[in-house]
């Protein structure tokens, strides 16, 4: 086990990180926002969590904080800005803020350090650390599933007009989205750059982008579990993948084209559909719907009223 | 309030001039009506005469074009759409609108989770947002809906008409004092029909106020207390409802023979 631990801990690492990079974006998804965001959010992170610790000495879990405060105002700015978009549009704007956070990266001279990055982010953090904040980031989020606020949401993606009808602000959910995800994905940035010391602009390109993408579509939009499984298994199928060698990018390349056509909603949306194909099997009648209809009647109106108005 | 004020019923809902303009499109025109405490007002008119416009543009999801908008003797027009479920309006929708990925039950709970002075208020924060357990109100929707066995059914396993139950039994479960149903009933059989009539007839003995939007005009005959007649966007006529549906004019302009013969 330990031997286990030894020989990959760089991809146990990458898991925890990865599982709060994929919530980022899982997180606007599930409410209906098409923001790619959390991409830029984890650039934010990384640089503004390695120049705290570079510059200041600060203690890891203050610059993460530090990077979690500056990510969410980001994201509050950047939700207003582009409150009015929706879709594509939304996506396209939000893929534009990532590409100007990378932006920065490469034109910040000294305090960035250019195309090469900055290195020797010596740091405290440890695997408790990253399963810990993982864990955190896993339960947040997994509350925002349940009862009021998870129906809020379901409604605020579903159909906004309905929600709006039933007194819930979508502006404010879907504000409330950007921010989220902007503290999910900046903390995921600042752990990478504190665990690997290191962190240069192309730790943060459009192949961020990408693999955040892939990790929810395959793994799943409408929930927590969905985006954990899509990390899980895109941090560890590249290497897996590696014993095809030149085919590798052919093999990857077909399983997210495979799953993006023909499972929209992810390996969770498999799952949670065939747990209600099965519930619903479990039922009386289920399609027939008259015989239901007459049941509940004959349950709710005991004493025959259901004869008179007919 | 004067002696005069005091006196005379109470409008939860006056609507004065009203214009809503798509463009060249007078979908609502030069409409005036006024909605007196606890009964039930029906609207009727061809298609495209602008009934949803009317129930859109009073539930805020509509820009009016100008003219005002009365909630109990508030101006309406700075209120945003979330906030109309705070004031206790509650609609229908005239396609159905409901989630398709939770059950009824849960549905249902969306209605109740904007109602104030509800049990639930007096919950801790946490348990309100986050706790899993279904408000009283939802189970009073449900059987006053007879839906009661449906609770765990995804709204596309059922009927159409069964489907448009929940829709009401949501707007119940907001509490509401004031409820629009825009055609309610499409979908449902004769019984059904009857069942909603009744149903409609109860809540407006318990005071609440209600606009019903409907094309069976033996329905609205049955059901309502006071009865407008739209055409082109404004109210043609309005009255009783028998007297409505026999002025000549609401007779041929959209009524035609279909009425006469019936
Ligand atoms: N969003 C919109 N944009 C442009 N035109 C619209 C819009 N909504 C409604 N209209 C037009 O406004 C007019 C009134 O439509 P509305 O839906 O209010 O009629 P209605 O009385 O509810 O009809 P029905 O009985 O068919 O439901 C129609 O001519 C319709 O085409
Ligand atoms: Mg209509």
């Amino acid at each position: 086990m330990s031997d286990f631990y030894a020989a990959n801990l760089v991809l146990i690492q990458s898991t925890f990180i990865g599982i709060l990079l994929a919530l980022s974006v899982q997180v606007p998804m599930r409410a209906g926002v098409f923001s790619f965001a959390g991409a830029g959010s984890y650039g934010i992170g990384a640089y503004v969590s390695a120049i705290l610790v570079l510059k200041t000495g600060m203690p890891s879990l203050l610059a993460i904080l530090i990077s979690g405060i500056v990510a969410m105002v980001v994201g509050l700015l950047l939700g207003l800005l582009v409150a009015h978009l929706g879709g594509l549009y939304l996506a396209m704007a939000t893929v534009s803020f990532d590409l100007i956070v990378s932006v920065l990266a490469i034109n910040g001279g000294d305090l960035t350090g250019g195309v090469t990055g900055l290195f020797g982010v010596l740091s405290d953090v440890t695997i408790f650390h990253l399963i810990g904040l993982a864990l955190l980031g896993i339960v947040g989020v997994a509350l925002t599933e349940r009862g009021r606020v998870g129906r809020r949401v379901d409604a605020v993606r579903d159909d906004p007009e309905l929600a709006q009808s039933v007194g819930i602000s979508v502006r404010r959910y879907r504000l409330a989205a950007f921010v989220v995800s902007g503290l999910l994905g900046s903390v995921a940035g600042s752990l990478n750059s504190l665990v690997r010391s290191t962190i240069s602009p192309s730790d943060i390109g459009f192949s961020l982008i990408v693999l955040a993408l892939t990790m929810i579509i395959v793994g799943g939009a409408q929930s927590w579990k969905g985006a954990v499984l899509g990390a899980v298994i895109f941090t560890w199928l590249p290497p897996l993948l590696a014993g095809f060698g030149q085919l590798q990018h052919v093999v990857y390349g077909v399983i997210v084209a495979t799953a993006a056509i023909f499972v929209p909603g992810g390996l969770y949306g498999i799952y949670s559909e065939a747990r209600y194909r099965r519930t619903r099997a479990k039922r009386k009648p289920p399609q027939g719907e008259a015989p239901a209809h007459e049941q509940a009647l004959a349950i709710s109106v005991p004493n025959g009223d259901a004869g008179r108005s007919a | 309030m004067s002696a005069a004020e005091a006196t005379a019923t109470r409008p939860v809902l006056e609507i004065r001039d009203l214009a809503v303009h798509f463009g060249g499109v007078k979908a609502v025109d030069r409409l005036s009506m006024r909605l007196d405490e606890g009964r039930i007002y029906g609207i009727i008119g061809p298609n495209g005469s602008g009934k949803s416009t009317l129930l859109g543009a009073v539930t805020r999801l509509t820009p009016l074009t100008s003219g005002e908008i009365l909630f109990d003797g508030e101006p309406f027009h700075t209120v945003h759409a979330s906030q109309i479920a705070a004031k206790r309006i509650a609609r229908t929708f005239q396609t159905v609108r409901l989630l398709p990925d939770v059950s009824v039950r849960d549905n249902i709970q969306l209605g109740a989770d904007a109602a104030r002075g509800d049990v639930d208020e007096r919950r801790g924060w946490w348990a309100r947002n986050f706790g899993t357990h279904t408000s009283p109100a939802v189970a009073s929707a449900i059987a006053r809906t007879r839906l009661g066995g449906f609770e765990d059914y995804r709204p596309a396993e059922m009927s159409y008409g069964t489907q448009r139950r929940v829709e009401i039994a949501r707007a119940l479960a907001l509490d509401p004092r004031l409820l629009l149903l825009d055609e309610p009933t499409a979908g449902m059989n004769q019984r059904e029909r009857g069942e909603i009539s009744t149903l409609l007839k109860e809540l407006r003995d318990e005071g609440l106020t209600q606009l019903l939007v409907e094309h069976d005009v033996q329905m609205m005959v049955d059901t309502c207390d006071y009865v407008f007649a739209m055409n082109l966007g404004t109210v043609i006529a309005q009255g009783r409802p028998e007297d409505v549906v026999r002025d000549p004019q609401v007779q041929e302009a959209y009524l035609g023979k279909k009425f006469r013969h019936a």
